[in-house]
């Protein structure tokens, strides 16, 4: 079989895959670039947004006046007076009153039943490709790819967190990582200690040349410069994930959105951030921990373009949200839901032209109980390489022909 | 007259490529050598080293003598604002750090290493986390069932894990009910602990996950309770098998297929032999034909592989610290500051009840980032505080460089290493301090 695990993709793509190590950065580096060479105003930044765990988008888009949806979610099913409206006879998840004020400026696009052929559902595999933007065995992710298609520049595409995701993996050069809670530098004699246990040495493998080189990265930070930032808060999770948190992914969104506020802010020379949210994998009591999980999300990015609002980049970012798959239309008796198969996917900012895309997949067509797909995903990475990072799309995913025209 | 033999009277030299050898062995199957271990394994060669470390034991001076952790079922949490929700709550965290620290030890100080150095791996594969589980008991209950069968057939393993509290709960196959299964248990059942990633259809999850209705967990106490009226008794089709399962049965039915001896030789060449490099030899699918997981680790552990250079594995930060602390001679729990250790573990990013998600811990090249380095150095310098530095402190200074690598069971120094350790070469606690964050000792060659 060519599709292959997440461990197995982490192997081969995942936190610094051989001669792709990821560079560990610190907020000071990145503030202390953005003093030396800010981003020039008018830049698009991208802001990816991974759900991990298969968001339930038939919850978080919501055609709560199908009868079918209501007989088949019961007690899961939002009522018309818990929801809000969006136009065309759909709702938007009642916890998401940020980026429905933000619907309402236009300023989101939703494209509705985003998959791709014969969907996986397996959270591993289906995560490899939708980061990988390659169906089969992938070795890179689709913006790993477009870092290698730009000049060097360890500033170019930042994960928040200390572990690369597939995403940002290139085979030669990838992302790079900012760990929350900051770096702090050996100092004094530990320090000139440590600094010639990271020389290169040549009988290394590959291995313990990757590791010497992330001990030399630390003692690569420049000591000198005024931070303009303070470290960040020790990571700390801002709700609880004991539902539906065992297919990985982050706990606080919020706090990274709000170092990337502050990096965008001040100037970073980065196009694109990674932010991730896990807890999405509602087999068991979804309606109350999804609406805490998309409230987090809805609250988080509208802040987050709030601040940006304050700033002089507000028209330049475009947040991108997205899940490895939707899940089942029927629910099942833990009041939760299984894998399914498309889900809506989300593009916030003022570049975007707001709206709906895709055809909403028909209750009434469910093929083995699970959504159609209407729009595939490298549509919408095909317009945003294009609009958004301003690189021809054919470089990145090959000879994909779709588009979604979701740009001004 | 017989010419005296003016040779040095050393131990023969033994070639780099049997040093590796033994290397590997005893950080991958075991969790590293403790002081004067190494060199007494190099005496005596590989073979009978393999003999020590991938033999199963019958007793352990340790493991046999070390008292229960303070676990016990303590009920449903009391109402918020109780009086009692107080002592609850500090009772159920001493519980979580008694059985974290009652395993930690038992990983350092247990004789033969090869039966924890087991459980740690399946551990990470039938991966279970208290953040979810949240009581102490069923995870101890879990880790009890996961050593007894460590090195045991993993049929029965597998027969326990699908009827275990814990794992079932993790996997909300407490909810799981004969009028609308749950599908999340039957999944990472087939993907994740028994056959591997497409080798069952969609179909096949649906229908398996009939077959697993019926079981509801009492968390507290760890127990499992089957209600029949709750569990599918009709005929199910899977993998292309028409019959009426329960747990049990289908665990039996799914273990037999030839694709999970493929599944389990794969993941643990993946976690002993290398994660980059996968298994082609699937003959040694044969050694695992009857599910007996000691006659699977033994081959593995002897195959030739085990000798390739290409081989190399980092230490995950378990890996890491155990094999510090039996050097050291370190009891994780009498450290002077026992939360110094979870910390620290956590910061690394794998603390032992605590897998990140249900695929487990990564491995290799995710360990290493700049971060863990700065985590690792400071971690290290806690540790050489409270060491026992004496294998080193007792050398001359001149044969300090080697001893070390005899003493941690690393295969050689590089020209860098060395020059480090030279400069630091009259302090024996630098000297361990350095030597403990080297490529060469992060890096099992």
């Amino acid at each position: 079989m060519d599709t292959i695990t997440r461990r197995q993709f982490l192997k081969a793509t995942g936190a610094g895959a051989l001669g792709a190590a990821a560079m560990s950065l610190s907020i000071e580096e990145i503030a202390n670039a953005a003093i030396t060479r800010p981003l020039p105003l008018g830049t698009p930044i991208l802001v990816v947004v991974t759900l991990y765990g298969g968001n339930d988008g038939l919850n978080t888009v919501v055609p709560v006046n199908d009868p079918i949806y209501q007989s088949l979610r019961p007690g899961i099913a939002y009522k018309p007076e818990d929801v809000l409206p969006l136009g065309e006879n759909l709702y938007l998840n009642g916890s998401m009153s940020g980026m429905h004020s933000l619907w309402n400026k236009n300023q989101v696009a939703i494209v509705r039943g985003v998959g791709y052929p014969n969907s996986d559902r397996s959270h591993f595999s289906s995560m490899a490709i939708w980061q990988s933007a390659i169906i089969g065995a992938a070795k890179t992710g689709w913006l790993g790819r477009w870092v290698e298609s730009q000049p060097e520049d360890p500033f170019l595409a930042i994960s928040l967190g200390s572990i690369l995701p597939p995403l940002l993996a290139g085979s030669k050069r990838s992302g790079s990582v900012l760990p929350l809670g900051g770096l702090k530098v050996p100092n004094g004699s530990l320090a000139s200690d440590c600094i010639k246990l990271a020389i290169e040495s040549r009988s290394d493998n590959l291995l313990q040349a990757m590791a010497a080189k992330t001990m030399r990265n630390l003692f690569t930070v420049s000591a000198d410069i005024t931070p303009i930032l303070r470290s960040p808060a020790p990571a700390a999770p801002d709700l609880p994930t004991a539902i539906g948190g065992n297919a990985g992914g982050d706990t606080n969104l919020s706090q990274q959105l709000d170092i990337v506020a502050k990096l965008v802010a001040a100037g970073a020379p980065t196009r694109v951030w990674s932010v991730s949210l896990g807890g999405f994998d509602t087999h068991a009591d979804e309606k109350g921990s999804q609406a805490i999980l998309l409230g987090v999300v809805s609250q988080g990015i509208s802040k987050f373009m709030s601040q940006m609002r304050a700033t002089n980049r507000a028209k330049d970012v475009v947040v991108l949200v997205y899940s490895e798959f939707g899940r089942r239309v029927r629910g099942n008796a833990s009041d939760g839901t299984d894998h399914g198969t498309s889900g809506p996917v989300f593009l916030l900012g003022e570049r975007v032209k707001g709206g709906f895309y895709g055809e909403q997949p028909s209750l009434n067509n469910l093929k083995d109980d699970d959504l159609a797909v209407t729009t595939d995903f490298r549509d919408i990475y095909a317009s945003v390489l294009e609009k958004v990072l301003s690189t021809p799309a054919e470089k990145i995913l090959g000879n994909w022909k779709g588009r979604t025209p979701l740009f001004n | 007259m017989v010419k005296p033999d003016l040779r040095p009277t050393l131990t023969p030299m033994i070639s780099l490529a049997e040093r590796r050898r033994i290397a590997r062995l005893v950080h991958r199957f075991g969790f590293g050598p403790r002081p004067g271990e190494f060199s007494n394994l190099l005496a005596g060669g590989f073979n009978q080293a393999a003999e020590k470390y991938l033999s199963v034991a019958s007793q352990d001076a340790f493991a046999d003598s070390q008292d229960e952790p303070a676990v016990r079922d303590q009920g449903k949490r009391p109402a918020p604002n109780s009086p009692d929700v107080v002592s609850y709550a500090t009772e159920k965290r001493a519980q979580l750090t008694s059985l974290s620290f009652w395993w930690l030890d038992r990983m350092v100080l247990s004789e033969h290493s090869l039966r924890e150095r087991m459980t740690w791996f399946w551990h990470g594969h039938w991966a279970t986390s208290y953040q979810k589980v949240d009581d102490a008991l069923p995870m101890y209950l879990q880790n009890q069932s996961l050593r007894r069968n460590a090195l045991g057939n993993f049929a029965q393993m597998s027969r326990e894990m699908v009827n275990d509290a814990a794992l079932i709960f993790w996997l909300d196959g407490q909810t799981n009910t004969v009028k609308a299964p749950n599908e999340n248990l039957s999944r990472e059942l087939m993907e994740l602990f028994t056959l591997g990633v497409n080798r069952y259809s969609e179909d096949d999850v649906k229908e398996t996950a009939k077959a697993l209705t019926g079981y509801k967990v009492d968390k507290s106490s760890g127990q499992v309770n089957y209600y029949p009226k709750q569990h599918f008794t009709g005929s199910i089709k899977v993998l292309g098998t028409q019959g009426s399962f329960d747990a049990s049965s289908l665990s039996d039915f799914l273990v037999a297929r030839n694709d999970s001896a493929l599944f389990i030789t794969e993941r643990i060449w993946y976690r002993f032999i290398s994660s980059m490099n996968p298994l082609t030899d699937t003959s040694l699918t044969a050694s695992f034909a009857s599910r007996d997981i000691a006659a699977l680790v033994k081959a593995i552990g002897k195959h030739s592989a085990l000798d390739n250079p290409e081989n190399s594995m980092v230490k995950s930060p378990i890996d890491w610290f155990i094999s510090a602390s039996r050097a050291l001679s370190i009891t994780p729990s009498k450290f002077s500051n026992p939360n110094n250790i979870r910390n620290y573990l956590n910061l690394l990013g794998q603390l032992p009840f605590f897998p990140p998600n249900v695929g487990g811990w990564p491995a290799d090249q995710a360990w290493l980032s700049t971060s863990s380095a700065q985590y690792r150095i400071q971690f290290a310098t806690q540790l050489v505080k409270e060491a026992d530095l004496s294998p080193i402190s007792s050398l001359a200074p001149k044969a300090r460089i080697d001893g070390l690598a005899d003493w941690l069971g690393v295969v050689e120094w590089s020209s860098r290493t060395k020059m480090a350790l030279t400069g630091a070469i009259n302090d024996p606690a630098r000297l361990a301090l350095l030597a403990l964050c080297s490529p060469e000792y992060v890096v099992s060659a």
